[in-house]
């Protein structure tokens, strides 16, 4: 473990060299294997050091690190049988479209580096030199954007999962309504009011696109797990070794990602932050109420929505089918039933306002 | 009619001659000595030639103003300063009397304007090349708008296109290198077509309510079928704040970013989801409510994309943004771009091109009017790219917005509002 608190931009985006680039599907993707033929994850360097070394701080500070419940994550729907169940029967499109979505989904991680960062030392009480959050803007979410998006010619998260998908299922063609569904219903209410105006809306709008983001992030293990275990089935899958490998570098890649944002967080949570009006407020009281206002939001309504609307469109596609009524059958009899857990974990904040 | 048809056919090509003679003589007379046009004589017979044009198409209306505004919209082909002069031709006319409007509705609807309004404003709202609008009252006691196509527009246009097709012949015969005017032509015609069929304008109105059935904060006014037909349109009347009056909407407590970022959200959703957009999004067409609600009004001119040009354009978006140069390319031919040479690297010239043009040197998601002007003058400099119309009109519709967005002080960042105006959502789950 590397004690070195601070970096340079350079640094954190730096990689080790690679012995064997990674090719995904003719593309040039980050990342690459060593002499022994293990994947190594792109601007690790001193990027996996760093974090570790802020975290042991904040840990010898006297610090939680935050933790998102696992239990919180929503699976994926159709689950992973029920996926093999549709590819065995020539009914591709369902997961041909999921798989194109979440490979947008990856490439908008780009958009972190635009989050406008407010001065610190104008909001935060305590120092932050030698924290995960002095380095957010240079090198944390440039690293991570490059990592989700790719950067120039080298592929990122984006093109891995493309490529997952052309060679497990044979370069399918892509559903037109695959925006439509990405797109999919917004919500009746707009942007969610601010939780605490006092603290001005640059800071807990940055905040709250972070908290979002290592949500989205801690609950892509799910989908990791269920690409894995579809991609890398050779009965459904014409490339499993090669599918189900990139999905496992994917998920090599992110685990950076969970880290640096969980401990920025709690570093601001072990913090006082000032409000615009001279006074003061607990860090960890606007950090649990944002992780609980999204947890909420991700856990209860929104996949139910979801469902409902990809119920509509999989019958659509299993008329596809042979025999579209069987396939129904065998298709719910697969079903696995989850229901969010009762409380968030962040609720002390809220009980306490 | 007959007198009129041969006046306008003679003024057509009395003034096409002129813009051509303008061009010729002075060229003809440098090759004599040996010499050519030099960049400043062009630039000035430009301007000359498009004030001509301009002349004319404003004595003329009707359909020289549609055909000014196309020439306006196609930086790819036409130099800067055709364009911007061209850009001043603006489509209010002034309207015709009431008597007329009454015979018209009358004739249409097939029943005196008293036994379906209650009244009916004498004065009209708005007026343009092609129609005008009223309002009135139902005798159910609703409140309408009725917009109202002028009498003998269509032979009018018929006319007119038929001169221009004429005068665009001659000019390719004796060209030797004519600007590509009668492609130009032709898709004006189509567009013509459509916005003359207020039948198609109500289905097109009708398709994209559809489309946010269940979105509050979009409004398209509902369409009254039993008095509509071909040349009457009646319409829910729907007011709201003008789209790029920023005090205004502060005024009634919104905030202009998040009424940009719910037109951003509409159109996106319009162009790269469903394949099918209103594609005029001029401040005269929008309206917000003192709700934030989005109101979108007139839908003749409505398109619909090729499957998976949506998907395409996000890719050359994306692209955009990582530099991604292989990828660029391989969007700009999914788009239909073309290089006659089959030299790619001509995409990637553009794209620098244009991303130079940007605001911050690089692309953020927000096609702005510089950025669409630079690709569309890079693609006129460059002989060797071809540009697909749909792609003109789409790049068209979002430097528009973007335009509305630094009204308001905002960006019209498109990949922004397609993952939601935030964190991007995350995987369907």
């Amino acid at each position: 473990m590397s004690d070195a608190l601070v970096y340079t931009p350079e640094q954190l985006l730096s990689s080790e060299a690679a012995a064997e680039p990674l090719i995904a599907n003719g593309v040039r993707c980050h990342g690459g294997f060593d002499v022994d033929g293990q994947y190594r994850s792109p601007r690790t360097l001193c990027r996996a050091p760093a974090i570790e070394a802020w975290q042991a701080q904040l840990s010898q500070d006297g610090h939680p690190l935050l933790e998102v419940p696992s239990r919180a994550m929503p699976p994926q729907y159709p689950n992973a049988a029920q996926a093999k169940l549709l590819l065995r029967h020539g009914v591709r499109e369902p997961l041909v479209r999921s798989l194109t979505i979440i490979s947008i989904v990856e490439g908008f991680g780009a958009m972190i580096r635009d989050v406008q960062v407010p001065d610190l030392g104008e909001v935060l009480v305590e120092p932050f030199a030698g924290t995960a959050l002095a380095h957010l803007q240079s090198g944390l979410f440039e690293a991570h954007a490059r990592d989700e998006s790719g950067y120039r010619d080298e592929g990122g998260h984006k093109q891995m999962w493309e490529a997952a998908r052309d060679a497990a299922l044979e370069n399918p063609h892509i559903p037109g309504d695959v925006l439509m569904r990405l797109m999919g219903r917004r919500g009746q209410g707009g942007r969610p009011a601010p939780l605490f105006p006092e603290i001005g809306q640059p800071l807990e709008r940055m905040l709250g696109f972070m908290a979002n983001v290592l949500v989205v992030e801690v609950f892509a293990e799910e989908t990791f797990r269920w690409g894995m275990d579809i991609l890398s089935d050779p009965d459904v899958s014409a490339a499993a070794e090669i599918a189900g490998g990139m999905v496992s570098h994917i998920q090599a890649d992110e685990k950076p990602h969970v880290e640096y944002l969980r401990t920025a967080l709690s570093e601001v949570s072990a913090r006082t932050i000032k409000t615009v009006e001279g006074g003061t407020l607990p860090g960890k009281q606007v950090i649990d109420s944002l992780m609980h206002r999204i947890l909420e939001q991700t856990t209860r309504a929104r996949p139910a929505d979801q469902r409902d609307d990809l119920r509509e469109n999989l019958a659509e596609s299993m008329r596809t089918a042979t025999n579209p009524s069987a396939l129904q059958d065998d298709f719910d009899a697969l079903e696995t039933h989850w229901a969010p857990p009762a409380r968030t974990g962040f609720e002390a904040a809220e009980d306490a306002a | 009619m007959r007198l009129t048809r041969i006046v306008r056919s003679l003024q057509i090509g009395w003034t096409a001659a002129r813009v051509w003679g303008m061009y010729k003589i002075p060229y003809w007379l440098k090759k004599l000595r040996g010499r050519e046009l030099s960049e400043s004589e062009l630039s000035a017979i430009h301007e000359r030639a498009a004030q001509k044009t301009l002349d004319l198409a404003l004595g003329l209306r009707g359909v020289m103003i549609k055909m000014c505004q196309a020439v306006a919209t196609r930086a790819d082909i036409f130099p800067p300063e055709i364009i911007d002069k061209l850009k001043q031709c603006h489509d209010a006319v002034p309207p015709k009397g009431f008597e007329i409007v009454r015979e018209i509705v009358e004739s249409e609807l097939g029943k005196s304007m008293d036994a379906v309004f209650s009244s009916f404003e004498p004065e009209a709202m708005a007026s343009a090349s092609l129609a005008q609008v009223h309002r009135a009252r139902l005798v159910d006691g609703r409140e309408v708008a009725v917009k109202v196509q002028y009498p003998d527009i269509e032979t009018i246009i018929r006319t007119d296109l038929a001169n221009m097709r004429r005068v665009c012949r001659v000019y390719e015969f004796f060209d030797p290198r004519p600007l590509p005017l009668l492609p130009l032509l032709v898709e004006l015609t189509r567009h013509l077509g459509m916005e003359l069929d207020f039948v198609r304008e109500a289905d097109c109105a009708d398709r994209v309510r559809e489309l946010f059935v269940d979105d509050p904060q979009v409004k398209i006014p509902v369409i009254h079928r039993e008095w509509s037909t071909r040349r009457v349109l009646t319409m829910e009347l729907v007011g709201g704040i003008k789209i790029t009056e920023k005090r205004k909407i502060e005024a009634v407590g919104l905030v202009p970013a998040e009424v940009l970022q719910n037109l951003m959200y509409i159109y996106v959703r319009m162009i790269l989801a469903a394949g099918f957009f209103q594609a005029d999004p001029h401040p005269g067409n929008l309206f917000v409510s003192p709700k934030g609600q989005i109101v979108v009004l007139d839908f003749g001119l409505s398109k619909e994309l090729p499957e998976g040009f949506g998907l395409g354009l996000f890719e050359l978006m994306f692209s955009l943004m990582t530099f991604n140069e292989s990828a660029m390319v391989r969007a700009f031919e999914e788009l239909g771009f073309r290089s006659k040479t089959g030299d790619t690297t001509t995409f990637v010239a553009i794209a620098r091109r244009m991303v130079n043009r940007s605001d911050t040197g690089a692309f953020e998601g927000e096609l702005t009017e510089d950025m669409t002007d630079e690709l569309f003058e890079a693609i006129r400099e460059d002989p060797v790219a071809e540009v697909p119309s749909d792609f003109v009109l789409v790049a068209r519709v979002f430097s528009l917005l973007s335009g509305i967005a630094h009204s308001l002080g905002s960006r019209a960042n498109i990949l922004q509002a397609m993952s939601g105006g935030g964190p991007a959502p995350g995987p369907e789950s």
